[in-house]
């Protein structure tokens, strides 16, 4: 699986680093970084829980 | 409870709040029959957006801020409703003349707009259905007229003038002023009459007339009218269907610290009231409703081993091309220190609270929430 932001449409929430701070988190001026692109089990579904409570729906698990 | 007794769960409601606490059982070991009742067709979908984003995009149908598809293996009743929950016999019916057995059962049915009148005139903005019709009126630039100075009042008057529409707001008092406090009521309200937004203060206002010719009549007296006429004055929680429940009082759904109303009934979301620093009280936010999800569901799972709720509210506003990120309680009172920043740009600000809180808000500033979390603090 694989992680997937569609950077425009962040706004620097930061719900999903709160929901996986091991996979992502946002840098010192807000913008979100990727720590890992491609996640299994269950790295899968922290990804998929970033993904699901992010408000802009900027986040995808593909 | 412990996971081996709880077979069949049963979450009523697809929003946010319903997705979230069916997703969380799974992670918390629940490996029984899950099933998932929504009242709206539509998959889940992101319900900020639609004051926001999904107003000024007119390619989005909806389609980009649906939420991922659900992981959590459940049964997905769409376009039913529960019209009844049976706690004696642990039924929840449905609409459709179904009963499904439970064991556990979440309440996430949320709420609806406040009307003023029951004239199809008054515009409401809940459900990605009411964005989509609003939008579509929006392309040819009607007037409007917005009742209601809340965040939602305001976020509408702000998509509808970037449309190219005539806007005038209703406000009871300022805008803005009781939910956010005096100071970032000034801001934003100043922003948007510098976008050309018209506001109106009155003591009261009403929605009169017949349909196809309703206006709104202010307190003082005087009668406004407009092409297009919104209301945005809160929210009513679906609670009818648990009447005879004994489980709503003034309309909404008390709970204790772990989102429970009782052993195996949970509570989440925007009919739940439930214990904050600031008293017991419904917090009707997206992060709210994620925070009452996840610990309403572990503690259907593991009792009153699951951690208790320890709430912080995250709210955030987009109006007038200004941007607005508050943690902690609001409305936050009197003048702010600036961390970074300050009173005409960008601005990073804290305000003590009278109860020993810190509320951390960034305007037009960009930072990750969780420092903005750490600069706010919870009440003692």
């Amino acid at each position: 699986m694989r992680i997937v932001l569609d950077r425009p449409r962040c706004e620097g929430h930061g719900l999903c680093e709160e929901a996986a701070p091991r996979l992502m988190h946002l840098d010192d001026e807000g913008e979100l970084v990727l720590d890992r692109e491609e996640v299994d089990g269950p790295d899968a579904a922290l990804a998929r829980a970033a993904a699901r409570v992010c408000p802009v729906a900027a986040l995808r698990v593909a | 409870m412990s996971a081996a007794a709880l077979r069949r769960v049963v979450v009523v409601g697809n929003g946010i709040a319903g997705i979230t606490a069916a997703d969380t059982l799974r992670e918390a070991g629940f490996d029984g029959e899950l099933t998932v009742v929504g009242d709206e067709r539509h998959p889940a979908y992101s319900r900020p957006a639609l004051s926001k984003a999904l107003l000024l995009d007119g390619d989005d149908d909806g389609a980009a801020h649906t939420l991922p598809p659900a992981t959590h293996g459940a049964t997905e009743l769409l376009g039913v409703r529960a019209t009844g929950l049976d706690t004696d016999r642990r039924l929840v019916t449905l609409d459709d003349g179904t009963a499904l057995p439970y064991d556990g059962v979440v309440l996430a049915t949320g709420s609806r707009a406040r009307r003023l009148s029951a004239l199809p005139d008054e515009v409401t903005l809940r459900g990605l259905d009411d964005a989509l019709e609003l939008r579509r009126r929006l392309a040819d630039r009607p007037s409007v007229l917005v009742v209601g100075g809340g965040p939602l009042g305001m976020e509408i008057a702000s998509g509808c003038l970037a449309s190219g529409c005539r806007v005038t707001l209703v406000s009871q008092g300022e805008p803005l002023a009781a939910q956010l406090g005096p100071y970032l009521a000034r801001v934003l309200t100043a922003a948007g009459r510098e976008k050309g937004l018209t506001v109106v203060e009155t003591g009261a206002a009403r929605i009169e007339g017949t349909p196809g010719d309703a206006r709104v009549v202010l307190a003082e007296g005087a009668e406004l009218g407009a092409e297009v006429l919104l209301s945005a004055v809160g929210d009513v929680p679906n609670t009818e269907w648990l009447h005879g429940t004994g489980l709503v009082v003034d309309g909404a759904v008390p709970v204790d610290e772990r989102g429970l109303a009782r052993p195996g009934i949970a509570a989440v979301g925007d009919l739940a009231v439930f214990p904050t620093s600031r008293g017991r009280r419904r917090v009707p936010l997206w992060s709210s409703a994620i925070d009452q999800a996840k610990v309403a569901a572990r503690a259907l799972v593991h009792g009153a081993d699951a951690p208790p709720l320890a709430f912080r509210p995250y709210f955030w506003t987009e109006q007038f091309g200004r941007t607005l990120k508050a943690v902690g309680h609001l409305p936050a009172d009197g003048e702010p220190e600036y961390v970074d920043g300050g009173p005409d740009g960008p601005a990073l600000m804290t305000w003590c609270q009278e109860d020993g809180g810190t509320t951390a808000v960034a305007l037009d500033y960009r930072i990750p929430i969780p420092r903005l979390r750490r600069l706010s603090r919870a009440a003692a």
